[in-house]
């Protein structure tokens, strides 16, 4: 079976910046995908072209073994998009904003309504479907952008940095969502978040990419594997020092040579960047 | 068939439903500003290329505030493109390019029929008949489609707000003026007038203004030239809105 998506050495660059340099990846049918970078990395630049907003400079992209060509609209129908600001019209209520979603993918009639009241139903805003949506709470706004992307049942869906803004609480229920589209809905997902957690704790892959360019791949396991699992957090005088190890006994073997204070604990994808990198992911 | 027009067009409606009531007032202020200021200020004495002086301004107030309403729809794109980014839910439908031109048109021109209603208004307190027939509503729709599109070229061409704001300054405060619609071009100084031929107003105030007035020649030469200025500035809108991207 082909890639859902594949993309090949993309490129584009913005004048003289770089914001994607040649980044190449698969993500498989029914995938949830995560998309791990600092600010600035290319991540909003990368979903804009795969959704066609931007063209490359260079490379390929390709659906299920397709080339994509954002010019045929079979391809678009495919794709859901919730973009990183909430772009909704906020004079228009909860259900409009739906149906003008609806009306533009070509839904009408009973047909739209009634995904109109399963997508209400799904992201429960059923009882504010009359309220303005510039009257709903960050959380629910958010929501609301995420049911119209599933309104014309998308079979991948690009969510760039679906929890930015939300608060834990939210940000928990908001990942229960996410893992419910992608097993519910039958629906891959691809992510972009610059959280840590976020991609451990959601994705069954992360790519990292900073600076324009892909620095890691894998399921978030595999990723803390080839740092080492465990790590030993040294506070130095100066400064905080890590170092990785593959086993719990070769870290406490360590652990017994210094002198400092030192932690032990396994390795995230936080470490996992900051050795890539040489620097933290959210600075 | 034709999603995209309907949905672009169920959208704009939408919005302005919730501010009909705003719409028609801030539509009917100026206007009547402009009646009370040279309507008292010239007085209906004088006369105009042999019409009472309101009887000239009014078709003209009605082509100048039709004008802003349809051309007026720039503003709304350009805050939706760049501001609240929801340009960006037409550009990833299924929907072909030429759709998105054909639905703001729609709107603009459904805009720019709110001032006919306001003129009517005044016309009949000033007491000026106006004759509003089928000529008339033709000459109307093509010079609202043609502002329509041009709000629409203008928005996607500029790249921000203050662009956005620089040409409403420069290229529709001068139109809106010098096009014949307070006072006959044939009055003014060369330069004007040359100015005036470059701007479409020019033409749809003519032509409205002949299909207005009961008793005055309609201008029918004029019709194939607000077409051919359609037609153009819908070609013009379709490349430009093929290349915009997020
Ligand atoms: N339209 C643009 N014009 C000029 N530069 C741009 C444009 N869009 C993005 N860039 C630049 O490209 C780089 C990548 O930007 P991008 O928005 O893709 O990053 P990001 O990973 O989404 O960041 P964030 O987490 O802040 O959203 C940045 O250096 C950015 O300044
Ligand atoms: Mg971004």
């Amino acid at each position: 079976m082909p890639a859902e998506i594949e993309v090949i050495d993309l490129c584009r660059r913005f004048g003289t910046t770089r914001a994607v340099d040649g980044i190449s990846f698969r993500v498989a049918r029914g995938e949830l995908f995560a998309f791990l970078g600092p600010n600035g990395a290319g991540k909003t630049t990368t979903i804009n072209l795969l959704t066609g907003l931007l063209s490359p400079d260079r490379g390929r992209i390709r659906y299920r073994g397709e080339d994509f060509d954002p010019g045929r609209l079979a391809v678009k129908k495919m794709i859901g998009v919730v973009p990183q600001h909430n772009n909704l019209d906020k004079e228009l209520t909860v259900r409009e904003n739906l149906r003008v979603h609806g009306r533009l993918f070509g839904l009408g009639g009973r047909e739209l309504s009634e995904r109109i009241n399963f997508c209400l139903d799904f992201a429960a805003l059923n009882e504010k479907r009359d309220t303005p949506a510039g009257k709903l709470s960050g959380g629910m706004k958010r929501k609301l952008v995420i049911a119209r992307a599933l309104l014309h049942q998308p079979a991948i869906l690009f969510l760039d940095e679906p929890t930015v803004g939300l608060d834990p609480h939210s940000r928990r229920r908001m990942w229960a969502f996410l893992r419910r589209i992608n097993q519910e809905q039958q629906c891959t997902v691809f992510l972009t978040t610059h959280y840590i957690e976020e991609a451990d704790s959601l994705a069954d892959r992360v790519l990292i990419i900073d600076r324009a360019r892909i620095i890691a791949e894998g399921t978030p396991a595999e990723l803390k594997q080839q740092a080492g699992h465990f790590v030993l957090d040294i506070y130095r005088e100066e400064a905080l020092d890590n170092e990785f190890f593959t086993t719990r006994e070769a870290a406490l073997e360590r652990l017994k040579q210094l002198e400092m204070s030192v932690r032990i604990r396994e390795t995230t994808l936080e470490d996992v960047f900051l050795r890539l990198t040489g620097k933290r992911l959210e600075a | 068939m034709l999603n995209g027009v309907r949905g672009i067009y169920l959208r704009e409606i939408l919005i302005l439903r919730k501010k009909l009531v705003k719409t028609v007032l801030s539509a009917a202020v100026s206007p009547g500003l402009f009646l009370i200021a040279f309507g008292y200020g010239i007085g209906n004495n004088a006369r105009v290329d042999g019409l009472s002086y309101l009887a000239f301004l009014l078709p003209g107030l009605l082509t100048m505030s039709s004008m802003n309403q349809s051309y007026g729809i720039a503003t709304e794109i350009n805050i939706a493109r760049f501001y609240f980014k929801v340009f960006e839910e037409y550009l990833l439908a299924p929907i072909r390019r030429w759709e998105i031109v054909v639905g703001e048109m729609g709107y603009g021109i459904t805009r720019g029929l709110i001032p006919m209603l306001v003129i009517a208004f005044y016309s009949l307190l000033c007491g000026v008949q106006l004759h509003f027939g089928p000529l008339f509503l033709l000459a109307l729709l093509l010079h609202l489609g043609i502002f329509a599109l041009l709000g629409l070229v203008v928005a996607l061409l500029v790249r921000n707000h203050s662009d956005q704001a620089t040409m409403n300054a420069f290229l529709i405060t001068p139109i809106m003026f010098l096009s014949g619609t307070f006072f006959p071009v044939a009055q003014m100084p060369l330069p004007v007038r040359l100015l005036a031929a470059l701007s479409p107003l020019t033409y749809s105030t003519r032509l409205i203004r002949s299909t207005l007035l009961p008793g005055v020649t309609v201008e029918t030469g004029l019709f194939p030239v607000l077409l051919i200025m359609l037609v153009g500035l819908f070609l013009l809108a379709g490349r430009v809105v093929a290349r915009v991207q997020a």
